[in-house]
């Protein structure tokens, strides 16, 4: 269609008038119109095209694709029932077997990140922040050597749009952040959940608020599970416990997020990320597939679109139901948590992560001193797994919620128990702060009537 | 019109004249630059690689229109989006569209990087001079003196000169292609034209990051009619935006990216995962008098070793096939702070990885001795470094106390650094935690890329052991 050297015809319903046609025409052929135009309420330019030399340049000028259209294809203005071409199939992810490996003994965040190698990912997006950069410190040395692509991003709103970018590209990619690089990818995590991206976040969290500390916190529960950015967002969020977990989980973080088409947030914490351990690689690795709705750059998938725009409410809305059925089913199927002697518990400690780990120690203290203590560790802190939950509340428990922040999990719990219909149990809390975890002799002493720790 | 959807289905779902007709107000620059992008499009033939990056402002419905793969991105991101897309598939032409109160104002960072990254992208930048979605406010663009929402009375110094952006952006390495382009006449469109498949070119010979810059109307926010927005950017814009081009350098293509690998052999080595079965020499969990959870602190001085230290004793317990932890903690600063190491040793699993009250202390200094040997448990061992501990502290009778001059006897072994495998031998000879082989198997993996120093490794660690047998006869 360009610089075609035709003669122009128009179609006044199209035209808004601007006039950049009737400068373009040497020989003066278009004139601005004098009539509004009944379907626009636009005043359409006239042609008078006796004096035409078929330049092409009145066309050039038309900023209206189906405005001043070259003479024989006006027909491309009217529809001709043509459908776009139907939506590709997917192509699924295959399986490709592994030899039998030793254990290896790394650290947290370097299990997680080999997590998602034998998941896939070839990408990485992410800016250092302690206690997370050692995982992506090792995604740097090995995705060369795998010709996957690693960029350290100009900052971590960079980053996550950087992962939103190639998440909608179909591929698999995973960023290490910190709660406050988390803080900065709540804006892109909201795009996500809202065009519909598949990722995987691990965010080490560490001390807050503001610059805090680099110890141990479980500061961003709440960002996790109920502020990712703006809108009725909701993302699955994994919490390990151990560095066998931190692969596991990432591992599955990526099977979750392609399956739902929904980032998801692995949730560790600065031990965690920084602790070295056992770790167990599983048989197999995977070749991750292409989705069929990527926008690839690719002939079959064309037609795509990643977007999370919806300019008229009624499409918003509708478009607000379908994500919040996806929620529905992630909740019904995805929820999941560890129980350890929690059977015939009369007190349930309830912690994950880290502080689940000293929770366990204190769970076999507390057995050996004669009290009939479990552990309930969600393993999934969005969505709570209530159901888990639910036939351990017999009447004359107590839970113990043992947590390194301000309430941020037993909230989780007490709206898990609520939605749920449940009249909450006697609860009572071991709380620590600021890169301090609860340690396993303060929960037995809570347990037992301890006091709870207050400002000194 | 090929580039062009058929209709417009996304438009409002191709409601009446809207599934042919654009959203622009008569006289906006975007219709045209949509027009010329598409034509680029079209005659490169790349529409089915062609991935269209549409920003906030005006143009976030580029994807109403372009027959091309579409992704929307938040406000300034667009360029972030696009090195996403480039990166997951190289052979998509990947183009970042943007506005000046996108690309100058809020994706500042974002486009910078984009160019100074320099992968082959195409950036369209149209640069209205006001922000033209919100209502007309002022954006990094906007000229001295005029006068728009949020600059009621005029730009004045106080809110800044203009950001002319595609100086700044030829002036970062990364960019190979940049030209100002404008509008408001005929001679002006084709160069226009030009620019933008020239940029597009760029991109498809993978010679780097290409962009250009469109001086735009947007008569609606200027309050002018389309023919005097025309004049206003060709008298009024185009002195402090000056039109032409650049910089065009001359580099050469970028290498042809491999295809990711997902060959299991070649993930197994580079994670560093063998297939060789670690020998076994224990006979079950160490028999201490701790039971089937042993808590170790390693503490000392930054470059004291203790990590490594911490690291061998885990590395050796998970080989014998037991569970086995290890947490670093390092004072403010890596090297001359404190730093000391948690390890804990499990029958079947580790509960709690941290040790505040270790059943095995390796102090490596005085400090670390006072802080933490009162906390080690009753009938717990404490293995120091008397070379730079020399007067056996009081108070820590609750424990086995050891000294062991670590330091002197790595010095005199040659390689001072070795004293934190001196201190696992005597720890090992004062707290029999496994058979020497199992120590010296998870010295050889830790040192499997330095075998030229295992020879003094295991002198050490034998020197270690040696000298707590001595300090055990002066005791007998």
């Amino acid at each position: 269609m360009a610089n075609r050297k035709a003669r122009p015809t128009l179609s006044p319903e199209i035209c808004k008038g601007c006039g950049r046609c009737i400068d373009a025409c040497a020989h003066h052929c278009i004139a601005a119109g004098t009539h509004v135009n009944p379907a626009t309420g636009l005043v359409p330019v006239t042609l008078d095209l006796e004096r035409c030399s078929a330049c092409g340049l009145c066309l050039e000028a038309c900023p209206e694709p189906y405005g001043l259209l070259p003479e024989g294809d006006e027909a491309a203005a009217e529809p001709t029932g043509q459908k776009r071409p139907p939506a590709v199939e997917d192509q699924p992810d295959t399986r490709v077997a592994l030899p039998a490996l030793r254990p290896l003994v790394v650290k947290g965040t370097y299990a997680s990140a080999i997590g998602a190698l034998l998941a896939g990912c070839r990408h990485f997006f992410g800016y250092p922040i302690t206690p997370s950069t050692e995982g992506a410190e090792l995604m740097a040395k090995l995705l060369p050597e795998l010709d996957g692509h690693f960029v350290q991003a100009v900052s971590e709103v960079a980053a996550i749009n950087m992962m939103y970018g190639c998440g909608g590209a179909g591929l698999r990619s995973l960023t290490f952040t910190s709660s406050p690089g988390f803080s900065l990818m709540l804006e892109g995590l909201s795009y996500m959940v809202g065009a519909e991206v598949p990722a995987v976040v691990v965010n080490v969290m560490r001390g807050g608020p503001g610059l805090g500390n680099i110890g141990p916190e479980q500061s961003d529960v709440k960002l996790a599970c109920r502020g990712l950015g703006h809108g009725n967002t909701h993302a699955i969020v994994l919490a390990p416990a151990t560095t066998q977990e931190m692969l596991d989980l990432t591992m599955l973080a990526f099977d979750l997020a392609f399956r739902y088409r929904n980032p998801v947030v692995v949730l560790a914490d600065g031990y965690l990320g920084q602790m070295t351990g056992k770790v167990t690689l599983p048989d197999e690795l995977v070749r991750p597939g292409l989705p069929g709705w990527a926008v690839h750059g690719d002939r079959e998938h064309r037609p795509n679109l990643v977007s999370s725009i919806q300019l008229s409410e009624a499409d918003l809305e509708a478009h607000n139901l379908r994500l919040i059925a996806k929620y529905e089913r992630m909740a019904r199927s995805e929820q999941r948590a560890e129980l350890y002697e929690a059977a015939d518990a009369d007190v349930l400690l309830l912690a994950c992560n880290t502080p689940a780990r000293l929770a366990k120690g204190a769970v076999r203290a507390l057995r050996e001193a004669g009290v009939r203590a479990g552990l309930f560790r969600p393993v999934t802190l969005w969505p709570f797994p209530i159901d888990a939950l639910r036939p351990l509340l017999r009447p004359g428990l107590r839970v113990v919620t043992v947590e390194a922040s301000h309430g941020q999990i037993e909230d989780e719990l007490r709206l898990a128990l609520s939605h749920a219909g449940i009249a909450p149990p006697p609860l009572a809390h071991v709380r620590r702060y600021g890169g301090v975890l609860p340690k396993e002799e303060e929960i037995v002493s809570r347990v037992l009537g301890g006091p709870e720790r207050g400002v000194a | 019109m090929t580039v062009f959807y058929e209709r417009f289905e996304r438009h409002d779902h191709a409601t009446g004249l809207k599934a042919h007709s654009t959203h622009y107000c008569p006289g906006c620059g975007h219709g045209l630059v949509h027009k010329y992008l598409a034509e680029a499009v079209e005659q490169l033939g790349v529409q089915d690689r062609t991935v269209a990056v549409s920003p906030v402002g005006c143009a976030v419905f580029l994807h109403y229109y372009l027959d091309v793969g579409n992704t929307q991105a938040a406000h300034g991101r667009a360029p972030a989006v696009a090195i996403g897309h480039k990166l997951a598939n190289p052979d998509a032409i990947v183009v970042s569209y943007q506005g000046d109160g996108d690309l100058a104002s809020i994706g500042l960072a974002e486009i910078v990087q984009a160019a100074q990254l320099g992968l082959p992208l195409t950036v369209v930048f149209v640069n209205n001079a006001i922000y033209g979605m919100t209502g007309g406010q002022m954006a990094p663009t906007t000229l001295p003196g005029q006068k728009t929402a949020t600059s009621p009375h005029g730009r004045d110094r106080t809110m800044g000169a203009p950001l002319r952006m595609a100086e700044m952006i030829a002036g970062i390495d990364g960019a190979v292609y940049v030209e100002r382009v404008a509008l408001y006449d005929a001679k002006q469109r084709v160069k226009a034209q030009k620019a933008i498949r020239r940029a597009l070119e760029t991109q498809v010979a993978g010679r780097g990051f290409a962009f250009v810059e469109v001086l735009s109307e947007c008569p609606l926010h200027l309050g002018l009619t389309p023919q005097q927005a025309e004049a206003w950017v060709r008298e009024s814009m185009t002195p402090v935006f000056p039109l032409g081009l650049k910089k065009d350098a001359k580099v050469e293509a970028w290498p042809a990216w491999r295809p990711p690998s997902f060959d299991p052999q070649r993930l197994a080595s580079v994670v560093g995962a063998s297939t060789e079965a670690v020998p076994r020499f224990a006979s079950g969990f160490p028999r201490t008098a701790f039971g089937p959870d042993v808590g170790i602190k390693f503490a000392g001085a930054g470059g004291d070793g203790a990590q490594t230290a911490g690291l061998l004793v885990a590395r050796a317990a998970i080989n014998e096939g037991f569970d086995a932890t290890h947490i670093p903690s390092y004072g403010p600063e890596s090297r001359g702070g404190t730093s000391y190491a948690d390890v804990r040793l499990a029958e079947t699993e580790v509960r709690s990885p941290a040790v505040p009250s270790p059943h095995l202390l390796v102090a490596f200094n005085a400090p670390s001795l006072a802080r933490f040997g009162p906390a080690v448990l009753p009938g717990g061992v404490i293995v120091y470094d008397s070379s730079l501990v020399p007067e056996r502290p009081p108070g820590l009778e609750h424990a086995r106390i050891v000294p062991v001059p670590c330091s002197r006897i790595a010095h005199d072994l040659g390689r001072t650094a070795v004293k934190n495998v001196v201190a696992l031998g005597a720890l090992q000879a004062a707290a029999s935690l496994f058979p020497d082989q199992s120590w010296l198997t998870a010295v050889r993996q830790a040192l499997a890329d330095k075998p030229a120093l295992l020879p003094i490794n295991e002198q050490a660690f034998a020197a270690g052991a040696e000298a707590i047998r001595r300090v055990e006869e002066v005791v007998a």
